[in-house]
């Protein structure tokens, strides 16, 4: 069997059914519940029957012919950068605090996509991000820790 | 009704709302404007701003932003043959040629009076229809929501364009699985939370719109490569000739663009079509109704071609609001994330919403006409200088994007653990997005899983346990023969698309 997009589709939502029917039998219902006409497992039960169901249908149906992006050329590497980027953004946030975080978050961003003038990426990077610190602290008084590290460090 | 209005227009026109319907207006034009990031990404990128406003205010915002998103496609449909959202992809097809001849002013001038005129005649009739429909809705029971649900969840499967029927119907179905995570409202019983206590509340809904949207599109354009390529695509911005239009071409339009607009604001009003449906629709009754010679200009620069469907996506932007304002259902994406941050306001869209926040209620759609009139008035004048904001390289533009989407989620929840699981849901996104899986409907499946099922428990509740009440009310009843009719649509769609000669490789997508 040739695996088309269609496929492969069908095979994730196939899996995703059976995941979530699983885990849909072991919600922990309350004694009598069972005997109701609708109780916690009734949709998800209804949901995975109908979501197996289609997704055999589309696994029946889908055209063989891989519709494939050969001409296209997908950038992944930058896509992975980006998304592992964002990963590590959210793990630094409580610890380098917003405006640290984010000032590095934009510099590496910008560097991903091919900037790779120092100049540019500070010119840009830092006076936007003190700014949008400055609109979010003192114009809409919202708190942002100063994040964990510079607390550990200057609190003695 | 008279005492509504005034209500509204009261409200509409406070300072802070007026300011609201401008800033929208811009920076739905801006958003707009960049390819790939339609109307749903545009709003969902305020849904924190607007935490902090009054929920009248807030929901007049993201209208103006709906609008300015609409406007801003299609300038840059016409201006690089590159749609902002697939509700202006037709505007492109005679827009983008009047741009090369050099007429590229005039292009933007019809579109913009087609758009007002759209939204104009489209704020009037839900003006008289949000209203009576409202009032029809108030008798609306358990048993009627649920069939309505099942009716918005299926139109929007059914008018998801050629092939992706059971796509769409898988999407809608996974964003339903989402909608059962976190703790069952009724029983108390938690479900797929897998012991964390982050998931007893469920997903966030800003986090699921923001991660498969404003995140995922600005991810994919990188994907494909499109963050090399100039956004201006080469075109001199401050050249863009004479905005004026003669008498004889004024005429040439009139008759479309009103046709358009009545046709637009009735495809909008159904649940799952949308402003692209009603573009393509406009666009193929237009060009079989044009005689031999003029139906020769389609493709090629007409004025007709550009100006139909111009109405028709904004006219029917503003009749999707029907279904929400009136019975608390999303006909669209779009109008999914607005029914989100509603909910968040802690404000149930429905009939109740007529009679429990009036203000709201015509504050929206009175804001609907302030809106046509800043695109009109204020931003016409500015798209040489507003479009210039695409020379910004989108290097720079991406990782902003990024972290607005970011920033936009961990600023309403303050936990970085969120910023984590979404970068596991766009990931998610993109392998679907790139398997063709439309997101939209994973949004309307989301909001309204959990309503759905209170609406169903209920319904079985009164009935006594039976299903009898989907064909004992005639109403419920009605609602249900035309969700099977709407089910069967795709079979009939080849016909309807011979009848009005839609391109078949269009992409009906819904936005």
């Amino acid at each position: 069997m040739q695996l088309s997009k269609e496929r492969i589709g069908a095979l994730f939502f196939l899996a995703l059914a059976i995941l979530y029917g699983y885990y849909g039998s072991e919600i922990q219902l309350f004694p009598g519940d069972e005997l109701e006409p609708m109780n916690a497992r009734t949709l998800p039960y209804a949901i995975t029957i109908l979501t197996a169901g289609l997704a055999i249908f589309l696994l029946a149906t889908a055209n063989p012919d891989s519709e494939d992006d050969a001409h296209q050329v997908f950038e992944w590497k930058l896509v992975v950068l980006l998304i592992g980027l964002t990963v590590l953004y959210g793990l630094a946030l409580d610890w380098l605090g917003f405006l640290l975080a984010t000032i590095l978050f934009l510099i590496c961003g910008f560097r991903i996509l091919g900037v790779t003038r120092w100049r540019v990426l500070l010119q840009v990077s830092v006076p936007f991000v003190v700014i949008f610190w400055g609109g979010l602290t003192q114009g809409l008084d919202i708190y942002l820790a100063p994040g964990r590290l510079f607390t550990i460090l200057f609190s003695g | 009704m008279l005492e509504g209005i005034l209500t509204g227009l009261e409200t509409a026109i406070m300072p802070t709302n007026l300011l609201m319907v401008v800033v929208g207006c811009f920076v739905g034009t801006f958003i707009g404007m960049l390819p790939g990031l339609g109307p749903i990404s545009a709003i969902a990128l305020m849904i924190p701003i607007t935490y902090g406003l009054e929920p009248s205010t807030g929901i007049i915002l993201m209208a103006g932003v709906y609008y300015g998103a609409i406007f801003g496609g299609s300038t840059s449909s016409i201006l690089i043959n590159a749609p902002g959202c697939s509700g202006t992809v037709v505007t492109s097809f005679d827009g983008y040629p009047l741009a090369a001849k050099g007429q590229a002013g005039k292009a933007l001038a019809i579109a913009a009076y087609a758009s007002f005129t759209g939204g104009t005649i489209s704020a009037i009739f839900l003006l008289v229809a949000a209203p009576m429909l409202a009032e029809v809705s108030l008798s609306f029971q358990s048993a009627d929501y649920f069939a309505l649900m099942i009716l918005g969840l299926s139109a929007v499967a059914a008018f998801s364009g050629k092939g992706q029927v059971i796509k769409a119907v898988l999407m809608t179905l996974f964003g339903l699985m989402l909608s059962t995570v976190g703790t069952d409202r009724a029983t108390g019983v938690e479900r797929f939370t897998f012991g964390s206590i982050d998931l007893l509340d469920g997903i966030s809904f800003l986090l699921l719109a923001m991660a498969t949207f404003a995140l995922a599109e600005a991810l994919m354009s990188v994907l494909w490569g499109e963050h090399r390529e100039d956004a201006t695509g080469g075109q001199d911005m401050s050249k863009l000739g004479s905005m004026k239009l003669t008498k004889e071409e004024v005429k040439e339009i009139a008759p479309p663009i009103a046709r358009s607009s009545v046709l637009g604001f009735f495809v909008g009003v159904l649940p799952g079509a949308g402003a692209t449906i009603a573009a393509f629709l406009a666009y193929g009754v237009d060009r079989n109704l044009a005689s031999e010679k003029d139906r020769q200009k389609f493709g090629k620069g007409s004025l007709r071609g550009l100006a139909a469907p111009e109405a028709a996506n904004n006219a029917a932007s503003s009749g999707s609001f029907v279904p929400l304002l009136t019975l608390g259902i999303p006909g669209s994406g779009t109008t999914a994330i607005m029914l989100g941050a509603l909910i968040s306001y802690g404000i149930q869209p429905g009939p109740r919403l007529f009679v429990d926040h009036p203000e709201v209620f015509w504050s929206v759609i009175i804001s609907m006409y302030i809106g046509n009139v800043v695109l009109l008035i204020l931003n016409l004048p500015l798209i040489p200088y507003i479009s210039k904001l695409l020379i910004i390289p989108r290097p720079i533009l991406v990782p902003m994007i990024l972290l607005f989407s970011i920033t936009g989620v961990y600023l309403v929840s303050f936990n970085s653990v969120d910023i984590v699981i979404m970068a596991a849901v766009c990931s998610l996104a993109i392998v679907l997005r790139l398997l063709t899986f439309p997101m939209a409907p994973l949004l309307l499946g989301f909001i309204l899983g959990g309503m759905m099922e209170d609406n169903l428990r209920r319904a079985l509740l009164i009935n006594d346990d039976s299903l009898s009440f989907l064909w004992e009310r005639p109403i419920t009843l009605s609602i249900v023969i035309i969700t099977v009719l709407v089910l069967a649509a795709p079979v009939f769609q080849k016909t309807i698309q011979r009848i009005f000669k839609v391109d078949d490789h269009a992409d009906l997508s819904i936005d």
